[in-house]
């Protein structure tokens, strides 16, 4: 019997959906095009994507002609919260948004609301803000790692990512009482000083770190499927990362030497000696590599801050912004009044508006903070890295199969938290 | 800096606790900002907006809505700030995703957060919030909280679009 319509023409003409595993697939027919244009809904809950993120691809049999990214869907208002909380109350929230690297968050904070107060912090406080940043940026690394090589198919650097973010998370636990959301890094220093046991654990832990980034490099680096699944996919020209902003590693990948930490030094970065990470592959191996090469330079510079932490206060010595020692309470009246203005009022900003960038294990983690002479942030700004990599995801996805599609998105390593904020 | 910038366009100029601003009339944002690009600061950091509405300030700022663009330069290592203020009235600029691509997702916040419409967008649509959302969140005059939750009961009733006639 003759079918009277062409093959591959048989669908029925309005739109069908069916519901697959986990996505629903609607199909539709577009006029004109060579072929039909399969339009996929991809997430938001979807093993691969990192969270919560959408993706809408029309599909042309298995290449990607068009992408659009949805977010939204874990926005919490950060922002707005931190407009109706004092200065130093609104600490925790700059936790919350990229939360696989509070610490650093916490630091982009404290130097904006640092640099409009006009101090600085003590010697002591910047060692010891470099060390958890860098704690951080590895353990935001090893997270990103075994996610990532698991999309692909690699179990195993999966347990052993998560087996040193463990570790951190101890030291974490050691010197804030926090394992995620330390608040550690306050505007004026730092919370406490760091206890003999961390040192002790952290020395260990830089002593083994470096044989550890081994064995991933031993499982993944020349791994022939794990090349063939990242070298030359998800290509980004350097022209193109400088035009959509991209940071971090999505930018060193493309083979442009910018580090804050590095271009623009904060914390005394400028003080240690390694080496900004750079590739030129312009791929989703390039950045594999970047990160794999940052994870040692941050060793690097663990080891340096460890052996240089100088003695001395973790706090400035301010009693109009940070409240005084429990001791002083018990003897001084003035500490006292102190102590109640801080409390029940807190310390304000003098008018005015600044921005202050660090080098997350992302990008670049920037903070615009705006202060109308009040106790609390008129506006407070995050310029997060996730989001705008996020937004480059289709310059990168264009073009390229599907299945790329998941590393891809691996090595964008977005946080959706830091996205929707 | 400011011989470089077409002079007539720079209102006002300066530098707060070492970060250098100027400050430009609205019309001549894509103007200001196409010359910036071309003079290195190719690299687009964040566009955002400020609610001055209720003030404690002494000095008044001029209008309720302040934008605030800022750029870098990767080589020399500088940045700029780019300041237009915005009526309350009429919350309206030209889009600038065309000159700097980075500023799209920017633009689209900033009129979900703000209701600050950016002439020539070519997607101008809500991308935080959901679609049928009422109001601009981060205005001073939005209340935090007291919202129902989603899919309870009054849910409906509350801010939620009317359905489409």
């Amino acid at each position: 019997m003759a079918d009277s319509t062409p093959a591959g023409l048989s669908a029925p003409a309005g739109p069908m959906t069916e519901h697959g595993q986990g996505m629903t697939i609607q199909r539709t027919r577009l006029q004109g095009r060579d072929g039909d244009l399969l339009t996929v809904n991809f997430g938001p809950q979807h093993p691969s994507t990192h969270g919560v993120l959408r993706l809408i691809v029309d599909l042309e049999g298995e290449v990607i002609r068009g992408l659009k990214p949805v977010i939204g869907y874990l926005h919490t208002g950060i922002e707005k919260q931190m407009e109706a909380l004092r200065w130093q109350q609104a600490v925790v929230l700059t936790d919350r948004h990229d939360y696989l690297s509070p610490p650093i968050n916490n630091l982009a904070y404290a130097l904006a609301v640092e640099k409009l107060l006009g101090v600085e912090a003590p010697p002591r406080a910047q060692v010891l803000r470099v060390i958890m940043s860098e704690l951080t940026r590895l353990s935001s690394h090893v997270v990103w790692l075994g996610t990532s090589s698991l999309e692909l198919g690699a179990m195993s650097a999966f347990m052993y990512g998560f087996r040193e973010r463990e570790k951190v998370m101890d030291l974490n636990e050691e010197i804030s009482g926090f394992r995620m959301h330390t608040s550690y890094i306050r505007p004026g220093g730092v919370f406490a000083d760091a206890t003999p046991r961390f040192l002790e654990m952290l020395d260990a832990f830089i002593r083994e770190m470096p044989r550890n980034v081994d064995e991933y490099e031993n499982l993944l680096t020349h791994n022939p499927i794990w090349i063939a699944r990242t070298k030359g996919i998800g290509h980004l020209r350097p022209e193109d990362a400088i035009r959509l902003a991209a940071s971090g590693p999505m930018l060193r990948g493309s083979g442009i030497n910018w580090d804050l930490r590095q271009d623009r030094p904060y914390s005394g970065y400028d003080k240690y000696d390694w080496e900004v990470a750079v590739e030129d592959g312009c791929d989703c191996y390039a950045r594999y590599l970047v990160r794999i090469k940052e994870m040692r330079e941050s060793v690097k510079i663990l080891r340096q801050a460890l052996d240089g932490l100088p003695p001395g206060p973790v706090n400035i010595d301010d009693r109009k912004i940070l409240p005084p020692p429990r001791e002083e309470l018990e003897t001084s009246m003035e500490a006292v009044i102190h102590h109640f203005k801080l409390a029940t009022e807190g310390y304000s900003l003098p008018p005015g508006d600044v921005y202050v960038a660090v080098e997350s294990g992302r990008g670049e983690n920037g903070c615009y903070i705006v202060s109308d002479g009040t106790h609390k942030p008129r506006r407070a700004k995050f310029r997060s890295a996730s989001f705008v990599n996020i937004q480059a995801l289709e310059q990168l996805a264009l073009g390229s199969m599907v299945a790329d599609l998941i590393a891809v998105i691996g090595t964008a390593d977005a946080v959706l938290g830091d996205v929707d904020r | 800096m400011s011989q470089q910038i077409p002079t007539t366009a720079v209102m006002a100029e300066g530098l707060i606790a070492r970060d250098h601003w100027i400050q430009v009339q609205p019309e001549q944002i894509r103007a200001t900002l196409s010359r910036l690009q071309a003079e290195g600061f190719t690299y687009f950091l964040f566009l955002t907006c400020v609610d001055h509405l209720a003030t404690p300030l002494l000095q008044q700022p001029p209008q309720r809505f302040e934008l605030v663009y800022q750029l870098r330069d990767l080589k020399q290592r500088r940045e700029i700030r780019v300041r237009v203020f915005l009526p309350e009235e009429r919350p309206e600029i030209a889009s600038v995703q065309d000159i700097f691509a980075a500023a799209n997702w920017d633009e689209r916040e900033t009129w979900d957060m703000f209701g600050v419409k950016f002439e020539g967008h070519p997607n101008l649509e809500r991308i935080l919030m959901p679609e049928d959302w009422i109001g601009h969140p981060l205005r001073r005059d939005f209340p935090v909280g007291g919202e129902p939750v989603d899919f309870s009961e009054d849910h409906e009733t509350w801010q939620t679009a009317p359905p489409p006639a």
